[in-house]
């Protein structure tokens, strides 16, 4: 455990000093508060007829559309093809491999770090997106159950860097793989939303899954089956990357 | 006799057809032996295979008595290494790159840091993003990552590569210190018969992949004037050419 925790730490330190994620979290703040400020302009435009708590009440939830389908996914692709593929091109990967730490620990200590930059970056969002509701005028109703509930979509989005994590086993390059990642997370979230009957099997359908527990008491057992089919992906997207990246020459 | 490293009829066989065959030593505590070949000899082959960086095709490697693929943590807990061009994260200050490393340490401390980085005359660079040193000093930070933890065994491959005079007469100094006053042993490669000569206490020749020798440094110097003619006649030898 303490070479899986001294690795975490240096992942995140590495993807800290990386400007880019600074940039685009700054970027992400920039996104939702113009959304809130559209609102204001169409309040403004129509003369009052819209109600600032009207227009700004849902701002929270609808910009964790914006954060959990697009921001989040592309930021993760970011970091786990920079922690992998990234390192691998530029032989830094060697830098940890001499090390006395399992190759185990580092895929998944790897795999925390994208997750842990992505936690941030959502509570980051979640919290602007709060505080400009509320300072425009929109309330505070519901803005803790939808925090509260934004904490589930934790789960998916594990999933999905995990699966990140294999694609960049399968391929070498950083643009390829970027480029890659991409065009799969659009073509699965195209499936879920085009064929409903496959969604609800594919782990890019619960993205927004914290849609489904807002307002109405957590319905455990329906819950528990998804968590179960999301741990699942997880699992066979743990070892099918482990065992890539075990074999890979570094 | 206490064996620090082990090598049992290792071969690395890459799909090109190149790498190492049946290679078969052991390294005892506080020596310095020298791999010495030509370019594409199996020399980093060798070196990856001991740091766990490729798995062997055949054979096992064993380092203070741990299997390097079955037991990573245990194996390498004793090791630095340093192999082909130092692994620097450039957009990162030296000492940033050092603190990397030492969280896998827990010996490891700033003083430490600031000794190590005294030891390869980095100090007045320490705060200087990597990708803004020379090759030379690249070749130096490499070499005090490897040496961070104060392992027990030391592998670099090429460590004078890129490095001037005087920076080499100082690292090769820094290997015989260590070796005789603290007993860290290393594995060294290198093409130059002249550097194994100056620092090695054994060498180990290798060509096209196979291991033509394994003497103590006075036993080839024995019958030859120097490593360079030792490794000479090894190599005729393996072709079937009359020594001279």
């Amino acid at each position: 455990m303490t070479q899986f925790l001294a690795n975490l730490k240096n992942e995140i330190f590495k993807l800290r000093k990386r400007k880019k994620y600074l940039i685009f979290l700054i970027l992400g703040c920039l996104v939702c508060v113009a959304s809130a400020l559209r609102l204001v302009v169409a309040n403004y435009i129509s003369h009052g007829a819209i109600s600032a708590p009207a227009a700004l009440g849902g701002l929270t939830a609808s910009n964790l559309s914006f954060i959990l389908v697009l921001f989040l996914p592309l930021v993760a692709i970011l970091a786990v093809c920079d922690l992998f593929v990234g390192e691998q091109a530029d032989r830094t990967i060697r830098f940890a491999l001499v090390r006395p730490v399992g190759k185990g620990k580092l895929f998944l200590s790897k795999a925390a770090a994208a997750f842990v930059l992505c936690a941030f970056d959502l509570a980051v969002l979640t919290l602007v997106s709060a505080i400009t509701q509320v300072a425009l005028g929109g309330g505070t109703r519901g803005i803790g159950a939808i925090v509260l509930a934004c904490l589930l979509d934790l789960i998916p989005l594990l999933t999905l860097i995990l699966f990140f994590c294999l694609v960049n086993q399968v391929v070498k390059g950083p643009g390829l793989v970027v480029l890659l990642s991409i065009l799969l997370y659009v073509v699965l979230a195209a499936v879920g939303t085009y064929l409903p009957t496959l969604g609800g099997l594919l782990f890019t359908g619960y993205l927004r899954w914290h849609n489904l527990w807002l307002g109405v008491p957590l319905p455990f057992m329906a819950m528990l089956a998804r968590v179960g089919l999301l741990v699942g992906y997880s699992l066979i997207f743990a070892c099918g990357g482990y065992l890539l990246f075990d074999r890979k020459e570094a | 006799m206490d064996i620090v490293l082990q090598l049992d009829h290792v071969s690395k066989v890459y799909s090109n057809g190149r790498g190492a065959r049946n290679i078969d030593f052991s390294v005892e505590r506080g020596e310095v032996v020298g791999l010495l070949g030509p370019n594409g000899s199996g020399k980093t082959t060798i070196m990856k295979a001991v740091c766990g960086l490729s798995q062997p095709t055949e054979g096992t490697v064993t380092v203070f008595g741990s299997n390097v693929v079955q037991d990573r943590e245990a194996a390498l807990a004793k090791v630095g290494a340093l192999i082909e061009q130092p692994a620097l994260f450039e957009n990162l200050t030296a000492w940033d790159n050092l603190r990397l490393a030492a969280r896998y340490y827990p010996n490891v401390d700033a003083a430490r840091m600031e000794k190590i980085l005294g030891l390869v005359g980095l100090t007045p660079y320490r705060k200087e993003k990597c990708g803004k040193f020379s090759l030379g000093m690249k070749q130096r930070m490499g070499l005090a990552l490897a040496l961070l933890s104060e392992p027990e065994l030391v592998i670099l491959d090429e460590p004078t590569n890129g490095l001037d005079i005087e920076a080499t007469v100082e690292i090769r100094e820094i290997i015989i210190r260590l070796a005789r006053e603290k007993g860290v042993t290393f594995l060294v490669a290198s093409h130059l018969a002249g550097e194994i000569e100056k620092m090695c206490s054994k060498v180990l020749v290798l060509h096209e992949g196979e291991m033509l020798a394994f003497d103590t440094r006075e036993e080839a110097l024995r019958l030859h004037p120097s490593l360079e003619d030792y490794f000479l006649a090894k190599v005729r030898d393996k072709k079937g050419s009359v020594v001279l």
